[in-house]
């Protein structure tokens, strides 16, 4: 009900700020036009309102009922003073958190980089040189993106701020209006954290979109059905990024489970939220597959690699160096046997890094899939390595790094997902599988960032 | 929706058997024109999915069939050549609101009922149900009556143009492929020659050369391609001693050995394209014999054997009875290591 305050402040002692201090800049249309449809329904003037809040009796429902209103907004939940306070805090943190955010991110700088773009992409020389052509128009794409991004940020505050200004200048309560400022509030921090999360992306390929390949450890049926658990929670986890998310090849388990999947997940930083997840993950439960319910633990490995563009994997891996075997059906081959067993397995001999595919209708589609894959393997493990060429890779550290076991997932004597290289933990093991992995993602990439900046912490 | 298959009242034609020698167009080459529901679509998903699973590994025991994986990988692409809206409608069970939206189609619903039956309960195979394989980068169509051309066969093309990179001479010159089939060899060969290169490809099939013709059109290589019936070199002899190259994946099979085939093999695939004879080398001895006379000096050769055995005894033939016929005659190892062509050129 419209007009309703719910109260559990004791006395109303803080007058609302005057309005002087109110609308520096041009607020946002929408809120102005809100601002007019309020003054034409019938409101609380403000004089009715002061005198009834400051009087209002401690602790007890005050009800402002205006029976001549006649407007009731039942969608709208009711606004307590106290809430309009924390909401007016919020406001003001978030004010501040987005002035911090964009002096972090160089807002000069930016727009000083924005004009060098524009100058560059206008240039008439601009394509004579397709590659670099190509790297300066998407150079000034993320520039421009980034400044709209942040001055989204800087609007959306204002909006917020604007409308805590309003209500005061009103001195009445508008549920509706101070319902949008708190959904503001909270998209908006939603998005500064998504921001920082992408301040910590910095790595080369973590803008590009990342294919995800999970195999199932030893330990029979329950490390397939825990392989497919893991398909599963990656998969809620793109979808809920809204991210495009495509299981592309998938083996199924002979009772239960998978032995392999692979998933590729399209969209902006896909590969660098997902590169810490690669390793070992562990399970530990009483098996479903078990008949004396045991606890058993079960394993499987996750591999994240970038999916590079075709054209952008300008690596060349001499022949000599390449493993290529096809999977054959086995028996006699050729017109003795009819199977689409199209699967290329390609191993980089020098390093032992190797890569499958099999999602392809032809063995030449797949042989190409695998290379771009094995490419952006070698291309990692180089960076990792901080080596300049696929030649320096070091093959056996590369086993070690990859295979290292990343995470807990205990669900029996009690329940628990913790990180071993960031401690992060959670109990809520539901969400968590649901595809809740934001926490565990951003307190890795968090780790990451602090190692690198200061690695006298790699101990 | 069912959940056993009762044969509904198509509303359009089942594939017909062999007879026909109007080619027919694959799935996926078809019009989207068909409706239905994302909800009635995902009913038919899941329980194509189920009789997948169901088979689990009992065809690979049996006869080296496929297990329940390649077939769920197979039902994958039965999808991608069906559906005209993209796949991935499927993989989004959260969105049950979109249960009554439409789905277009190349086929009506029931069909796909009718299609994943006959490939899993019959065994036909995978490529004549959606009518096409995907083969090198080609995607060539097949159905009922003419040989689905195998990935090992794929090596040929690149044994050709390997032949051609080391005598320019063949690029332009004229190409025999026997026995076509679907045309698979014919075609991958003709996209690697030079603008005067032709290539005649034979079949003694009325089925083979008529979905030969057709693939060739669907590569607009009419100019390139000639496609002849008749029984091996028959059709060739206006062309006698013209040939700078000869392939062939000739029927191959013991005879003895057809019965013990995989399903989709034995009960399906013509046994005009399989059956080698006694020996199954009854043709590939034949083609031998022929090329002596239809190549030019110089020109190469590549034919495709059972294997091992048969290509050493074929290599022993030619260096044998047809000695000082041909030059630089050897064995070639297919993906599984299985000797699996023999190359060689025409003396000159």
């Amino acid at each position: 009900m419209e007009g309703m305050i719910q109260s559990s402040v004791p006395q109303y002692s803080k007058p609302f700020h005057s309005l002087a201090t109110m609308a520096r800049s041009v607020p946002n249309p929408r809120i102005i036009a809100m601002h007019r449809r309020r003054h034409r329904i019938p409101q609380l003037t403000s004089h009715s309102f002061l005198p009834f809040i400051s009087s209002s009796p401690t602790g007890s429902t005050v009800s402002f009922a205006t029976p001549e209103v006649g407007v009731s907004n039942t969608e709208t939940p009711e606004w307590a003073m106290q809430d309009f306070y924390t909401l007016r805090k919020d406001v003001e943190t978030v004010l501040e958190r987005v002035e911090e955010i964009r002096a972090a991110a160089g807002l000069k700088q930016l727009q000083e980089d924005l004009a060098a773009l524009e100058a560059a992409a206008t240039d008439s020389a601009l394509w004579d040189n397709r590659a670099t052509a190509q790297e300066t128009l998407q150079a000034l794409t993320d520039c421009k993106d980034k400044l709209k991004l942040l001055h989204d940020f800087k609007t959306q505050a204002d909006d917020a701020e604007t409308i805590i200004k309003l209500t005061e200048e009103m001195e009445s309560i508008d549920s509706a209006l101070l319902q949008e400022a708190s959904g503001i509030i909270k998209e908006l921090n939603k998005a500064l954290d998504r921001f920082e999360l992408t301040q910590l992306l910095s790595g080369p390929y973590d803008k590009e979109a990342a294919v995800i390949t999970i195999t199932a450890g030893a330990g029979g049926t329950d490390a397939q059905d825990w392989a497919d658990m893991l398909l599963r929670m990656y998969v809620r986890w793109g979808e809920k990024q809204r991210y495009e998310t495509k299981v592309v090849e998938k083996s199924v388990g002979e009772e239960a489970g998978i032995k392999s999947a692979t998933i590729e997940i399209e969209g902006r930083y896909a590969y660098g939220y997902l590169s810490g997840e690669k390793g070992t993950h562990r399970i530990v439960r009483q098996s479903p597959f078990n008949a004396k319910g045991l606890r058993q633990t079960s394993f499987s490995g996750v591999e994240v690699m970038p999916l590079l563009p075709e054209d952008s994997t300008d690596v060349e891996i001499p022949e000599e160096d390449l493993d290529i075997s096809f999977t054959r059906a086995g028996g006699k081959g050729g017109q003795n046997v009819n199977k689409v067993e199209t699967a290329v397995r390609i191993t980089h001999i020098p390093t032992g890094v190797a890569v499958r595919c099999t999602e392809e209708r032809t063995q030449l589609a797949n042989k190409i899939k695998a290379l771009s894959r094995l490419k952006a393997k070698l291309l990692v493990i180089a960076e990792e390595q901080r080596a300049c060429e696929i030649k320096q890779i070091r093959g056996n550290a590369v086993k070690a790094e990859w295979g290292q076991q990343i995470r807990n997932y205990v669900f029996h004597p009690y329940k628990l997902v913790k990180d071993v290289r960031t401690a992060y933990e959670t109990s809520d093991i539901t969400s968590v599988m649901d595809g809740e992995l934001d926490p565990f993602i951003k307190a890795y990439l968090k780790h990451k960032y602090s190692m690198t900046a200061n690695p006298s912490g790699l101990s | 929706m069912r959940l056993s298959f009762i044969r509904p009242i198509s509303c359009c034609a089942v594939s017909s058997p062999t007879t026909l020698v109007k080619p027919q167009t694959p799935l996926f080459l078809r019009p989207p024109t068909f409706k239905t529901t994302l909800t009635d679509l995902k009913k038919w998903h899941l329980w194509a999915k189920s009789l997948a699973s169901s088979v689990g590994s009992a065809f690979l025991n049996l006869d080296n069939g496929p297990d329940s994986n390649q077939l769920l990988r197979e039902l994958n692409w039965l999808i991608e050549d069906a559906i005209g809206t993209p796949k991935s409608i499927l993989e989004q069970p959260h969105k049950s609101r979109n249960g009554n939206s439409t789905v277009l189609i190349r086929t009506c619903l029931d069909e796909l009922y009718v299609l994943w039956k006959q490939r899993v309960e019959e065994r036909r195979p995978f490529q004549y149900v959606v009518g096409c394989e995907h083969w090198r980068d080609l995607v060539l169509s097949v159905q009922e009556g003419v040989l689905i051309p195998r990935p090992e066969t794929e090596l040929i093309v690149d044994l050709v143009d390997e032949a051609i990179k080391e005598n320019e001479e063949l690029r332009d010159g004229l190409w025999g492929d026997l026995g076509t089939g679907s045309g698979a060899l014919a075609i991958g060969i003709a996209r690697i020659l030079g603008s005067k290169g032709r290539v005649i490809a034979t079949d003694l099939s009325p089925v083979a050369t008529a979905v030969a013709s057709y693939n060739v059109q669907r590569y607009d290589l009419e100019e390139k391609v000639h496609v002849k019936q008749g029984s091996w070199f028959e059709p060739l002899r206006d062309n006698e001693g013209e040939f700078v190259g000869l392939v062939s994946n000739p029927p191959y099979i013991p005879s003895k050995d057809i019965g013990g085939l995989q399903a989709e093999v034995g009960r399906h695939e013509p046994r005009l394209a399989l059956d080698g004879g006694a020996s199954g080398m009854n043709d590939l001895i034949h083609l031998c014999d022929g090329a002596v006379s239809m190549l030019k000096p110089g020109g190469f050769f590549a034919f495709e054997t059972n294997g091992d055995e048969q290509s050493k005894f074929l290599v022993h033939y030619i260096e044998t009875k047809k000695q000082g016929s041909f030059s630089k005659v050897k064995m070639v190892s297919d993906f599984a290591g299985i000797q699996r062509f023999i190359t060689g050129f025409r003396g000159r």
